[in-house]
């Protein structure tokens, strides 16, 4: 088994199983499109080893192997990144929900009458009534 | 001093609760004697009869289906009020430490200064390691609170709406990070004087174990420097009263 054979097959499995999470839904949006593009990426450099020394001789890297290296954990730092930051974000959209969606309970409890949701203010008006 | 009736009407008392069934109701009454205001405790997914007793004992109850800490309970309390069209804010813990009977001097002291903010601070309560923390805050931040995490504060209606944003979503105590981003907003902030009680239940929720101090620290350092540049433009908005 041939070096190039064994990364075209690892590129082909991923774009596979990428494929199978879209079209099952497990994968939205952008995050299939990154995942397409590393796919591809392996692809091409499975099949193609020459683009390595290529892409090496370009940026001067004595050593070519080491490049897809450098660049994989490049993305994989970058991508790191990106989940973080939506990550707060999401978290940040939760904790709102979350505060809105108990205030409006509480006025749906207040609006639903009965004494026994109201403040001490209202209570007392309604007593004295 | 009586207040008068306009005055409580736009006054609401915000008690972020976890737990604290033994105490609530105690301080919630002690409010309403004092200050005759409505009150609102947030029960942040409390476990036990949190929610129950303070509403028996006469506040508006909002009860979060998940944990959110202290500070999101306090911001839930501070869009309720925003909400419903206060104009004055007042937090204090569920735990008994503060003393309703100090909440009218608190805002006298927010009406005659004009601050924007009134913390209440107890210096013979303050620990070795919080008055050196304090120290260090004030070195890279330029912010002179003293009792930085006092739980007890006079909010003014733009001082609630500038932390009832979403910016002020992502903070987890009342504490510096509040205090960075009122100065960012360009308000003021008041300390005063006033007594405490020790915690009659539980401990500090910041200062609890070294671990926790390392990590707020650690946490709290990353943000100041992250506010570097909102310093200058307002470094004189925060003094001190006694």
């Amino acid at each position: 088994m041939t070096a190039a054979l064994t990364a075209g097959l690892i590129g082909v499995l991923l774009a596979g199983a990428i494929l199978y999470l879209v079209r099952r839904d497990h994968l939205h949006g952008t995050h299939a499109l990154w995942w397409f593009a590393v796919a591809g990426a392996i692809l091409v450099l499975g099949i193609f080893p020459p683009v390595i020394d290529w892409l090496g001789r370009l940026t001067g890297i004595s050593y070519p192997p080491v490049l897809p290296i450098i660049i994989g954990i490049g993305m994989i730092l970058i991508r790191l990144l990106k989940i973080d930051v939506d990550r707060s974000r999401s978290e940040r959209q939760m904790r709102r929900l979350t505060q809105k969606l108990a205030i409006l309970e509480e006025e749906l409890r207040e609006a639903r009458g009965g004494n026994e949701g109201k403040s001490a203010s209202a209570r007392k008006d309604a007593e004295n009534m | 001093m009586q207040r008068s009736k306009a005055e409580s009407e736009s006054l609401l008392a915000i008690i972020p609760a976890r737990n604290e069934a033994p105490t609530v109701a105690d301080v919630v009454r002690g409010v309403v004697a004092s200050l005759g205001c409505e009150v609102v405790v947030i029960s942040d997914a409390s476990t036990d009869g949190t929610a129950h007793a303070a509403r028996v004992a006469g506040a508006v109850v909002i009860e979060l289906p998940c944990r959110l800490g202290a500070w999101g309970a306090t911001q839930t309390g501070m869009r309720y009020a925003l909400r419903h069209g206060f104009r004055t804010g007042v937090t204090l813990d569920a735990d008994g430490q503060h003393h309703p009977s100090e909440l009218p001097a608190l805002l006298d002291a927010h009406r005659t200064h004009g601050a924007n903010v009134v913390i209440g601070t107890c210096a013979e309560r303050l620990s070795a390691a919080k008055r050196i923390a304090a120290g260090y805050f004030q070195a890279i931040t330029g912010i002179g609170v003293r009792d930085f995490t006092s739980g007890l504060r006079v909010y003014d209606r733009r001082a609630l709406r500038a932390l009832a944003s979403r910016e002020a979503s992502l903070l987890d105590y009342q504490d510096l990070g509040v205090l960075m981003l009122l100065r960012k907003r360009g308000l003021s902030v008041l300390e005063v004087h006033t007594a405490m009680s020790p915690r009659r239940t539980g401990g500090s929720r910041v200062f609890s174990s070294w671990p926790m101090v390392v990590r707020y620290m650690l946490h709290t350092t990353v943000l100041s420097f992250a506010q570097i540049g909102a310093r200058r433009r307002r470094a004189a908005g925060i003094g001190a009263a006694t």
